[in-house]
């Protein structure tokens, strides 16, 4: 589910747009996968109260 | 019938049922695979020979149950001609159980298919202290229980770390089941792989990739069983990265149980006796993996 509301947030911003992405640990896995396999690129990583903030490049995989 | 004549039924796989007279035949299935030509040979099997009916073993297996022992031999021939050939019990290498492996699943690392075809080709029937089971498990979700079985097996990545592309976010260490992951005080990262479960979460997960996959293959437990007494199987060996390599250590091992185990007693008990270090110094000796 989480990873379908990425997906669906991606289809609103162009390709190279960037969407920035609040994930709890236990979801990382599938959205970063998922990500990856769908050719986007996560091209920053950053940590807040246990809360990883992504952000995800569309199309930069 | 003496004790003797059903033994050597019960090798053969016919089983004696609590109704005097009537025999659950158990067929020779690997890795729980049947073609349909196969599946209505059983099917016919079943209503000539049977009462129409088969029962789905906890290994993968199928029998024909309530078929008179006068019917045996007619059974076994009817079944003949579409290539399902009737099991084994007793101490013997038992139906080998595999899951659909990587050819199939999304999450398959091996093909266990084709490594339980080699193991049977190798090792079914054969006769051994006591029953010995093979299970294969294409990934570590394990759906075949690899630590239940005498000797089984994991499909297993094993990761290694690059510090070059490697932006020290701290995804892998997040997503590790087994926190096998750390970060040193030089800021590189560790995988401690006695903690690793070959999983390779980490390397799905890494945004950069500076989590690598080191080398993928099979993963051997062994000793593991389940019925009146459990044991969870332990892991020897490191990554097997060839079928050939699997088929080696598998082969070591059952060498080892015929040297040192006792009839009626399961591997994992003889294992207990010698220990498991004499189990993985011997394998190590006899396959130099």
């Amino acid at each position: 589910m989480t990873f379908v509301k990425v997906k669906m947030a991606l289809q609103k911003i162009a390709p190279a747009g960037k969407l920035g992405v609040r994930l709890k640990e236990d979801a990382l896995k599938n959205v970063i996968s998922s990500l990856k396999t769908e050719g986007h690129a996560v091209t920053s990583v950053s940590r807040e109260d246990g809360i990883f903030l992504l952000e995800v490049t569309k199309g930069g995989g | 019938m003496n004790e003797a004549d059903y033994k050597e039924l019960k090798k053969g796989g016919m089983m004696r049922q609590a109704e005097a007279g009537l025999f659950s035949v158990r067929l020779h299935v690997v890795g729980g695979r049947l073609d349909t030509t196969q599946l209505r040979a059983i099917h016919d099997a079943a209503d000539r020979f049977g009462r129409g009916e088969v029962h789905l073993t906890s290994r993968q297996g199928v029998e024909i149950p309530n078929v008179r022992q006068d019917s045996l031999s007619a059974l076994k021939e009817f079944l003949s001609p579409s290539g399902v050939g009737v099991g084994v019990c007793g101490p013997t290498v038992r139906t080998v159980t595999a899951c659909q492996g990587c050819r199939v699943c999304p999450s398959g690392v091996i093909d266990s298919p084709e490594l339980a075809d080699a193991a049977d080709r190798a090792f079914y029937g054969k006769p051994v202290p006591h029953k010995f089971k093979i299970g294969v498990s294409g990934c570590v979700n394990n759906c075949m229980k690899a630590e239940e079985n005498d000797a089984g097996i994991k499909g297993w990545i094993e990761p290694r770390w690059e510090r070059g592309p490697c932006t020290l976010c701290g995804v892998c260490a997040a997503v590790c089941p087994t926190k096998a992951i750390a970060t040193a005080e030089d800021g590189s990262l560790t995988v401690d792989l006695d903690l690793c479960i070959g999983c390779g979460d980490c390397i799905v997960s890494c945004p950069s990739g500076g989590m690598r996959e080191a080398r993928r293959g099979y993963r051997l437990f062994a000793g593991g069983k389940f019925g009146r007494k459990p044991f969870l199987g332990k892991r020897i060996l490191g990554v097997l990265t060839t079928k050939e390599e699997a088929m080696a250590a598998i082969t070591a091992v059952l060498e080892f149980f015929r040297a040192h185990g006792k009839p009626r007693e399961r591997f994992g008990d003889t294992l207990e006796r010698t220990g498991f270090d004499a189990l993985e110094r011997r394998v190590k000796e006899v396959t130099g993996l």
